[in-house]
């Protein structure tokens, strides 16, 4: 009897914690958006990924095609990711596959494939090319060992077949931390981590190239950009920038220099992360230049190759929240840039530090733009989900061919008692990927 | 509504767990101790610096004075010394007719310093002066007197000096020659050679195996590798060159790609090295045997090998694909301390990994240098404790 008393004060308390926890959940979500009666909210579309539920992340891995489709890296911590992709003509997630099977590396116990870490690009025979990565590094203390990471496939994606190519193990041991595709000299291009080289795949000759180091602990640049000639462009040091051109197979190391901020500033962030390279850029086939977001202070710059070399690089404005613009802690800037058919940049700026699970809190992302005719930067609001949830974060952002800009990143989700149903927490949220569309014209 | 995300963020971030980043903090114990090293742009940076592409670092010596001279390979070969007292490095110029200088810089009782070029396969030599005073120059020719090719048609792969006898001597690539340089006379003597065939491979494996350095032992005989991981002595009493019984550790049936990577001399009269495969051993000279010390790391390659004041013998571990480890040896006890990744951390100054080790050296005060091999590199000052 007394036992069955005691068991059933357990029960009782089990239940009230649990109600207070559902409480305290939902007071907190409803808290994430920091909604005040002042504050803009820019309502964005989404879409899962049906059963990828798990996926914790996606870094710069999205392309949307000119056939429609939205191609999507997904990111699994400790197991295989996923290629997917979203067909805007029939509102269809499609998964593609889990990249240890597409690799054939399926049951063989190596370090799994992981990511897709680097943009997708489109061919001129409609084929997605991309790279793999890792995930799980350990300290290096697998590197080049037996169970360690076998090192990132160049591989393509065919829409027409639903078939994917895998070229082979590219850089061995390491991942693809940063990867673009030109479909002139039709060539995958990289920087490998950890050790940083500069490699590509030589798609029409199955050449398989490491140029060296390039980038070091001092400076990771996560973007390489390609003007309309090919040539390729990274940033390494302290801001500079280094130039490949694939018609005499050199890397050559540019005078300017980036706007980046002084070192110095202690945040905590500043140790782990260099602040000294571009984050992202994008090329504009009209003006020609390139237009990029620095990872120190999420300033905004113009590069313009072909300028003199004192002149190639212009300081156009910051690209963070207003209210963190003339702080210490911006947040650190998020690989989420695209040039839309408006002639406007657009950016969702991260409003803590975010990094999906490793995010040092939730905070609604903000949807930025800036106007290339007229050189405007506008906050449009917190990016808000249709029901109210806030964009918590996003790191991939691309334009698709009728001009509706697509992200990925992460939003709120309400856990459910015994299955994980969500990527990972930030903070103590649940949250779940997600493709968030948003449809300028809309505005 | 500034207070409630502050509330907020306190609140998150109290329970948020360690955030993942490009370098995580937890890296650095995993790497050498940062109280003990520290690494040296090639010049003076970020003008007049040895450039990207030509700066791996593949020669490391030091002069009886306590200078270290080194040299690069890549597009261009570049000289450069460290004066101790001054700490930071000068590059003195563009070794002519050079791409690659490996394991081939050594220096004279006089200090004239002395340089095995490859493509060319040209001894040449430097005559230091005033180094100190003069401006780096990055591009400009090296002064060097060329003392012409040890044999023709081959690349110069490695050098040692004698300093009591006034002799240097190498091996050539690709054919495997040994040879003798009498500065005295200024000639050279072709001894043959010690590999004679590619061993049997992949298609991909083109080259005789050999070792990557020579060894002088107190008698003044020389030791190097050859064919089938076998030893090989040149008596310059008897002037002969001859294959000994021996062989460098390797697991059986990998004899012949196994290299010895690196020598060192003991004070004792024996000789530590490094092979290929990664195994430390000792080789007593009078004695021709050979004691397997084991591995100290589960890599490839000792890239370089030297002795600190503290007894123990310091290396560096790791193929070009490989993270490079350095690791301690400490002959009296037999124990192994793996130290950890060769990285300097000094944000928000400079930070700086060397994934691959070309060259290892021990200055006279005991500091030793690391010279990376990489497109981009450094070279690393280690401090070993006393």
């Amino acid at each position: 009897m007394a036992k069955k008393q005691a068991k059933g004060w357990k029960e009782d308390f089990r239940r009230v914690v649990q109600a207070v926890q559902c409480l305290l959940m939902l007071a907190f979500l409803a808290f994430i958006p920091n909604a005040n009666a002042a504050s803009k909210i820019v309502t964005v579309e989404y879409r899962f990924f049906p059963g990828l539920a798990r996926m914790g992340g996606n870094w710069a891995a999205l392309k949307a095609a000119s056939d429609g489709k939205v191609y999507v890296g997904l990111a699994c911590n400790g197991c295989s990711g996923h290629l997917v992709f979203y067909d805007s003509k029939k509102n269809q997630m499609v998964d593609v596959g889990d990249l240890n099977t597409l690799t054939g590396e399926n049951g063989l116990n190596l370090g799994p494939q992981s990511k897709i870490h680097a943009k997708f690009g489109e061919g001129k025979d409609g084929r997605i090319y991309f790279a793999t990565h890792a995930e799980q590094w350990f300290d290096y203390a697998r590197f080049a060992t037996q169970e360690g990471y076998p090192g990132s496939h160049y591989m393509a994606y065919d829409p027409k077949t639903g078939q994917v190519q895998d070229f082979g193990i590219g850089p061995r041991f390491e991942g693809m931390n940063t990867g673009a595709y030109d479909p002139k000299f039709d060539r995958i291009y990289g920087l490998t981590h950890p050790r940083g080289h500069f490699v590509y795949y030589d798609v029409p000759t199955h050449a398989k190239v490491d140029k060296g180091r390039i980038n070091n602990w001092d400076s990771i640049c996560r973007t390489l950009g390609i003007d309309g000639d090919g040539n390729v462009y990274g940033s390494f040091g302290h801001g500079q920038i280094f130039k490949y051109d694939p018609r005499t197979d050199d890397i050559t190391e540019l005078s300017a220099r980036l706007p980046i901020r002084q070192k110095g500033i202690s945040l905590g962030r500043d140790y782990n992360k260099a602040e000294t390279a571009w984050r992202v850029v994008v090329w504009d086939q009209q003006t020609k230049k390139f237009y990029g977001v620095e990872e120190s202070a999420s300033t905004l710059f113009s590069f313009d190759p072909a300028a003199p070399p004192d002149n190639q690089v212009k300081r156009l404005g910051q690209m963070a929240i207003p209210e963190f613009a003339s702080r210490r802690n911006v947040p650190y800037a998020t690989l989420s840039l695209t040039l839309g058919h408006d002639r406007k940049l657009y950016y969702a700026a991260a409003g803590t530090e975010f990094d999906y699970s490793s995010s040092a809190g939730a905070a609604a992302s903000h949807l930025i733009t800036y106007d290339l005719n007229t050189g405007k930067i506008e906050d449009l609001g917190e990016m808000h989900l249709p029901d109210g949830r806030p964009v918590l974060g996003t790191n991939a952002a691309d334009t698709g061919p009728d001009g509706t800009i697509y992200f990925v990143g992460a939003t709120s989700v309400k856990a459910t008692p015994g299955e994980q149903n969500y990527g990972g927490k930030i903070g103590s949220v649940p949250y779940r990927l997600a493709l968030f569309i948003y449809h300028p014209k809309a505005d | 509504m500034k207070l409630k995300r502050l509330a907020l963020v306190t609140l998150v971030l109290s329970i948020s767990v360690a955030a993942y980043s490009q370098r995580d903090p937890d890296y650095d114990k995993v790497v050498v101790p940062q109280t003990r090293i520290d690494a040296r742009d090639l010049g003076y940076a970020p003008v007049d610096v040895i450039p990207d592409g030509e700066s791996g670092i593949t020669s490391l010596t030091v002069a009886p004075n306590g200078y270290l001279y080194g040299a690069t390979s890549g597009s261009h070969a570049h000289l450069f010394v460290l004066i101790p007292l001054h700490g930071y490095v000068q590059p003195l110029g563009v070794i002519p007719g050079a791409t690659s200088v490996r394991h081939a810089v050594v220096v004279s009782a006089s200090g004239d310093v002395y340089i095995g070029t490859s493509p060319d396969g040209h001894l040449l030599k430097y005559t230091p002066h005033d180094e100190f005073d003069q401006s780096i120059q990055i591009g400009k020719p090296l002064p060097v007197m060329d003392l012409g090719q040890p044999v023709a048609g081959e690349n110069i792969f490695a050098l040692t000096i004698d300093r009591k006898a006034n002799a240097i001597y190498g091996l050539t690539s690709p054919n495997a020659h040994f040879f003798e340089y009498s500065i005295a006379s200024g000639k050279f003597t072709d001894f043959g050679v010690v590999a004679k065939n590619i061993p049997e491979g992949e298609k991909f494996e083109h080259d005789k195996i050999m070792s990557r350095t020579l060894i002088v032992d107190r008698e003044g005989n020389v030791f190097s590798s050859g064919e089938n991981g076998s030893f090989f002595r040149f008596d310059p009493k008897a002037q002969k060159l001859e294959k000994l019984s021996i062989q460098a550790p390797a697991v059986p049936g990998r004899e012949p790609w196994t290299r010895v990577d690196a020598f060192l001399p003991d004070p004792s009269g024996a000789i530590y090295g490094g092979t290929s495969d990664g195994y430390l051993f000792r080789l007593d000279p009078e004695n021709l045997t050979v004691t397997n010390l084991g591995k100290p790391l589960n890599q490839y390659r000792i890239d370089g090998l030297v002795r600190a004041s503290d007894g123990k013998l310091y290396g560096v571990g790791g193929d070009k694909e490989e993270m490079a480890r350095l690791f301690s040896y400490d002959p009296s006890t037999g124990a192994y301390h793996v130290m950890g990744f060769i990285d300097v951390d000094r944000r928000p100054y400079y930070v700086w990994q060397a994934y691959g080790v070309g060259a290892m050296a021990i200055g006279n005060r005991g500091t030793i240098y690391i010279g990376e091999n990489e497109r981009i590199s450094k070279l690393y000052l280690f401090y070993p404790g006393q």
